[in-house]
């Protein structure tokens, strides 16, 4: 790959953007970034994984931390930070990556490499995906989306100026019920391949 | 009726957005003060004049603002003179942290317990209870933490259980004077209380608190610290030498020699009657005239928006006072004890305490200065009583949490920051045991010595 490429994935639970995220790393042979890069930060900074994972894609709870001289003591933003840090020293090193979530479609917003994609589904094909990938009746899956979405939603927006999904905040959001998850893939490939041609 | 529910409501609005941190806080105190003098003096009580008197501007021109002579003043409102002493300690902590005194003193005792790990951990225990007896607990932690991370790093030890301890005695050594904690700079000017009034009162429960805690600390956690996380022995030559912190030695000197003043002038203001206000100011300008170049760096790092802050704060409890709310809790409190001044000390130092561990202290205790007083009229227990009951409920009960004071704050943001995010469960296991230890004491304290 001669010119940078960085994409922001972001997704709905349930859509597999997670796996779609991971085909386009393997389409363009560059690394994936998801939630274990808290292993590598766990190693810089000599700390133990669990910690990191227990505060890990949460807001600030405004009601039991406080900021003062602009110091937040909230861990669930330490935890935060530390990743937005490694991404932001990711795309500086000059290296080309997929990103899933971490808020870094707005964490790298200046960067002339990035492309943003937000994943969504239909409910129904979402609560089906969930029953199959994660063996659980309706009413689990349809928890189970309820709380992850929400959580999602509420660390994205916490830190982000954009809403979580809100189209004018990504390049492109697709609805992957009508694609399907390869040939979303697909199709976000060839999106990215124009945007390389048109940037070279 | 109309202007306390106004007073009342404008108050809780201003707490829930202190709390929420939406807007900055002193956009807030300044935003509600401003409302109080609108809604609660212009519209519901058409009282021109009492809005005048709860911006007391007129204060600071009056000779007794500068240099008492003993008068009886009553004054509410706005407090100048404690936004002017904290200012001026402001200018002159900035003064001393340019030239590197506070880091010198961290890497000096460091090295004078011979890079240790238990001796720095007693040395910076001590050392914060000291420091923060003189300046604000803010500024002690900010250097002591990031020292005590700076060694834990090369000399590999644990550094979450060495920042908890001097948080700790950060806000103790605030209690035991009057500019150590700002409740005690409000309850001492409101009050007319002198530097030696607390050190005698607040002073010798704090120190007898402070050997308690020490010895607490160092049971709890000695083990976490001798457990080193590596195996090789740490190269001394790599630590930095605490002559490296000096950026400036003359204006080190110059600073150092201001700091002695200030403490100098503070200890004697109650035979020289020269006030917190005069003091605050003194060595604010001695601070600047002495900067020289740099009086734009050490001006620009002043935390101005604290001091608008405590300006609105003032006048949003001014409108509480004035409407009577006050007097309403005040009487409350009173038909609850009645007589048993025992029990009127235990509810202050208790419910200071609680409510401190939760919110700032600083509003709370701007709120309860009026209330005490009113609790001394018309119940006769003294008002020393309950000043030191509401100094120390207030200031040490802000250690329990890690949002009940700023020293906290600072303290867990500079550890997360360094890898070690400190979560309430962790917090709250060292550090509340210790806050009831020293309340313990406090009350027992006070209960046999002043009734």
């Amino acid at each position: 790959m001669e010119k940078q490429l960085i994409i922001a994935v972001s997704r709905e639970y349930g859509t597999g953007g997670h796996r779609v995220a991971k085909a386009l790393a393997e389409k363009f042979g560059i690394n994936f970034y998801d939630r274990r890069m808290l292993e590598e930060i766990a190693d810089q900074k000599n700390m133990s994984v669990d910690t990191l994972h227990k505060y890990d894609e949460l807001p600030r709870n405004v009601f039991i931390s406080r900021t003062v001289r602009g110091m937040s003591n909230s861990p669930e933003e330490a935890v935060a930070n530390f990743q937005f840090d490694y991404i932001r020293e990711k795309a500086d090193s000059g290296e080309s990556f997929v990103i899933l979530g971490r808020c870094a479609e707005h964490v790298l917003k200046d960067h002339p490499a990035l492309i943003t994609v937000f994943i969504l589904g239909d409910k129904e094909d979402k609560l089906k995906y969930v029953e199959e990938r994660r063996r659980v009746n309706a009413q689990q899956a349809a928890a189970m989306m309820y709380r992850h979405d929400k959580k999602r939603k509420a660390y994205h927006n916490y830190y982000c100026p954009n809403k979580w999904g809100d189209a004018r905040g990504y390049d492109v959001t697709l609805n992957i019920s009508k694609l399907g998850v390869e040939k979303a893939a697909d199709f976000l490939e060839s999106y990215v391949r124009m945007r390389i041609e048109l940037n070279k | 009726m109309i202007a306390q529910i106004a007073a009342i409501t404008i108050f809780v609005v201003m707490f829930i957005l202190i709390i929420t941190e939406k807007i900055e806080k002193h956009y807030v105190t300044l935003g509600s003060g401003l409302l109080t003098l609108i809604v609660v003096f212009g519209i519901c009580l058409k009282d021109f004049g009492a809005m005048w008197d709860i911006v007391n501007l007129k204060s600071i021109v009056t000779a007794e603002f500068w240099r008492t002579t003993g008068a009886e003043s009553e004054s509410g409102g706005v407090d100048w003179a404690t936004v002017l002493f904290l200012g001026g300690m402001m200018v002159m902590v900035e003064g001393m942290a340019r030239v590197g005194f506070f880091r010198w003193l961290c890497m000096r005792i460091a090295k004078l317990v011979k890079y240790k790990t238990i001796p720095i951990f007693l040395a910076f225990m001590t050392m914060s209870f000291i420091l923060a007896m003189f300046i604000d607990s803010i500024t002690v932690i900010l250097f002591l933490a990031s020292v005590t991370i700076e060694l834990a790093r090369l000399l590999k030890f644990n550094p979450v259980p060495m920042i908890l301890a001097e948080v700790f005695c950060a806000n103790l050594g605030g209690s035991a004077t009057m500019c150590g904690d700002p409740p005690n700079i409000i309850i001492g000017s409101n009050l007319h209380y002198s530097f030696m009034d607390f050190v005698t009162n607040t002073g010798v429960i704090a120190l007898i608190s402070f050997v308690f805690i020490v010895a607490y600390f160092y049971f709890v956690m000695r083990k976490q610290l001798s457990t080193s996380t590596g195996g090789e022995a740490t190269d001394f030559s790599k630590l930095p030498s605490p002559e490296s912190a000096i950026t400036d030695k003359v204006g080190f000197f110059v600073n150092l020699a201001i700091f002695l003043i200030a403490i100098v002038l503070l200890i004697t203001h109650a035979n020289t009657g020269l006030t917190v206000a005069f003091i605050g100011v003194a060595v604010a300008l001695l601070t600047i005239i002495t900067s020289g170049k740099h009086v734009l760096t050490v001006l620009k790092k002043v935390d101005y928006k604290t001091l608008l802050f405590f300006i609105g704060l003032f006048v949003v409890v001014g409108g509480l006072e004035h409407t009577g709310v006050l007097e309403v809790i005040a009487d409350f409190i009173s038909k609850i004890c009645g007589t048993n001044y025992a029990l009127m000390v235990v509810i202050i130092i208790w419910l200071s305490a609680i409510a401190s561990a939760f919110i700032d202290n600083i509003p709370f205790s701007a709120t309860m200065v009026p209330v005490i007083k009113s609790l001394a009229e018309t119940t006769g227990i003294s008002l020393d009583t309950l000043a030191w009951s509401l100094a120390m409920g207030t200031d040490v009960g802000g250690s329990a949490t890690p949002i009940g004071a700023s020293a906290n704050v600072v303290g867990t943001a500079a550890a997360a920051k360094a890898g070690h995010p400190i979560g309430w469960g962790e917090y709250c296991k060292k550090m509340v045991p210790a806050t009831v230890i020293v309340l313990v004491i406090a009350t027992v304290y006070i209960c046999a010595v002043y009734l």
